[in-house]
């Protein structure tokens, strides 16, 4: 019997010729990533253990993401605490205010994350790390301070579960249509709490770097442990440039064992929406054309990248958002909003009516900048929906796809792209 | 053998519900969590120390107890503050399945016991056994046994001693 990707890679990071499922095993950590509202906290932790250096001072990430600019007193007083605590340990990686991102995107972005190695961060989409064909796990501060000391972390070897994706993508479909299909297909209920999601098949090789980001990054919204895009092609054109580290292709073996495999057409994905306080309550945008809605916003870790702002730029070039609609957009990063700034996208998006904000995670955590108040109906491309989520618990919520944000924003109502 | 008052939870209890918006941003801290811990789950916890006052030893909870994608351990910190000594449920999240591991505080996979148990129930349980008993209703539930590895961190009161112990002593932690 053969292994599956993440088999592999935890088996090789463990010192191990084989892993199986079940299995609890201590692996080597290539990076860890903490963030400004926990990141002290991780490190009076790690010091707790009786340690003053970390395991290495180029592979603890260090990022400001959740609080910056501090919009209160609390959170610069925070984020003061924060750097003085990172300074202290001469961490050669620190993004902060002027040179930060949505953490799980610098940690991409920057070449931190490498295939067939193991990356963990204090937040949980750190799933997102899956896109570039790593173990990208969330831990709590605990794992990460046991990990800046030792390099080390423990893991039970995850039931796989394969999705092979197949056909042609359809004109306005974006990955995260397909991630809302497959959140629809298997439900919040369980079948997939601990797996690693393995996602293959033609339609993913023909999928670019941050369409995989978005697939990798909601599988923790499906509950699995990790979800995985074997390195390909598209994989090493995107690490050439930024990679921190050698790495060598891997995949899984043939004959590897899955609990389940799921066939999904992508032909027949259609833009897809999940509708206020549920995540799997989705539909084809189609069912529910015409609802009104008066906020957008289009950021996050999960769809904030230069492929999302351009698609964005497409459908709103030359036209002005509606009146009633107030439209915030916030690029994933510094490096993605310079881009966007020389790409002109961002001229495109101000001239139709939307506000920029700086990179960070915004509204999406409900603690930052942008949230929803008593009465909002928010149209937004991030990853969750629960009640309260992006602050007022009397706002709802629905989930979709930065093209189908964008279309809605002209007409004030949940448009279908592929009907402009 | 631990013994105390149970309080059954409904199905995806969330990690957002049980440590509110407002706290992510504290410090973790046991007594300081556990003072509105479940604020978000019932409106009648939603007052400073509305769950802990009751006195629950036990969370017996269904499928996907506290879900929702917070990896944050307030949570659990909030929990133990609480005085919870171990939850049952027929799932947990994977998030917070590995943060009451890491804290030494069980969460005990047990089918179906959220069917056989009311709030309010005085239970019993044997960790050593993995037996769970209803004295109130005079029932029994078989959980699964925790693995070796799970038992010897919560006998150590949690990673963060499980591996200063072995930092200390110079031995290699796996």
């Amino acid at each position: 019997m053969g292994m599956t990707i993440t088999e592999k890679i935890m088996a090789n990071n463990s010192g191990r010729e084989k892993v199986v499922p079940g299995e609890l095993v201590w692996v080597d950590v290539h990076t860890v990533m903490t963030m400004d509202y926990l990141g002290k906290q991780c490190f009076n932790k790690f010091r707790s253990l009786g340690k003053t250096e970390v395991f290495d001072k180029d592979r603890v990430i260090c990022v400001s993401d959740h609080l910056v600019p501090p919009p209160n007193q609390k959170f610069a007083t925070m984020l003061n605490e924060w750097r003085a605590v990172v300074r202290e340990h001469d961490i050669t990686h620190f993004y902060d205010l002027g040179r930060q991102g949505i953490a799980h995107q610098i940690m991409v972005e920057q070449g931190h994350v490498l295939p067939g190695k193991i990356s963990i961060g204090t937040d949980s989409h750190a799933n997102t790390y899956g896109a570039v064909g790593a173990v990208g796990n969330a831990v709590g501060v605990t794992d990460a301070a046991v990990a800046m000391a030792t390099g080390k972390a423990w893991f039970r070897v995850p039931e796989a579960v394969k999705f092979h994706i197949t056909g042609e993508w359809q004109p306005w479909v974006m990955a995260k249509d397909l991630s809302l299909h497959i959140m629809g297909m298997m439900h919040w209920n369980g079948h997939l709490i601990y797996k690693t999601l393995e996602y293959c098949g033609p339609a993913i090789e023909a999928l670019d770097m941050a369409g995989r980001m978005t697939l990798c990054n909601m599988t923790v919204d499906l509950g699995a442990k990790n979800g995985i895009v074997a390195p390909d092609k598209v994989t090493a054109a995107y690490l050439k440039p930024v990679a921190k580290g050698d790495w060598e292709p891997l995949q899984s073996d043939p004959d590897a064992n899955y609990e389940a495999v799921y066939e999904v057409d992508v032909s027949k994905v259609v833009p897809t929406i999940a509708k206020p306080h549920k995540l799997d309550d989705t539909v084809p945008v189609a069912e529910i054309e015409g609802t009104p809605f008066n906020k957008a916003f289009v950021g996050t870790c999960t769809n904030g990248r230069i492929e999302d702002l351009a698609i964005m730029a497409k459908i709103l070039e030359g036209k002005r958002i509606h009146r009633d609609v107030n439209m915030i957009v916030v690029p994933a990063s510094q490096d993605v909003y310079l881009q966007a700034i020389k790409k002109g996208y961002l001229t495109t998006l101000i001239e139709a009516g939307a506000a920029i904000d700086t990179p960070s995670c915004a509204a999406c955590a409900g603690i930052h900048t942008g949230v929803a108040g008593d009465g909002d109906i928010v149209l937004s491309a991030g990853n969750r929906n629960m009640r309260g989520r992006m602050g007022s618990k009397e706002a709802e919520i629905y989930l979709t796809s930065p093209a189908v944000v964008a279309a809605s924003v002209l007409t004030g109502k949940i448009t279908d792209p592929r009907n402009l | 053998m631990i013994t105390g008052k149970c309080w059954v939870a409904s199905d995806y209890v969330m990690a957002y519900d049980i440590i509110i918006q407002q706290f992510w941003t504290s410090p973790i801290d046991k007594e300081e969590n556990s003072k509105w811990v479940m604020a978000g789950v019932d409106e009648s916890f939603n007052k400073e120390n509305g769950f802990k006052d009751n006195g629950y030893t036990f969370i017996v909870a269904a499928h996907n107890f506290a879900g929702g994608g917070k990896s944050i351990e307030h949570v659990i910190a909030g929990l133990m503050g609480a005085g919870i000594q171990a939850v049952f449920a027929d799932s947990f999240a994977r998030l917070q399945f590995r943060n009451a591991i890491n804290y030494g505080l069980p969460f005990v996979t047990s089918k179906d016991i959220a069917k056989g148990c009311e709030t309010g129930d005085e239970l019993q349980y044997d960790p050593s056994t993995g037996t769970i008993k209803n004295l109130t209703k005079g029932t029994e539930f078989q959980s699964l046994p925790a693995a070796p590895f799970i038992a010897e961190v919560a006998e150590a009161g949690g990673l963060m001693n499980f591996v200063r112990n072995k930092i200390a002593a110079g031995e290699p932690i796996g």
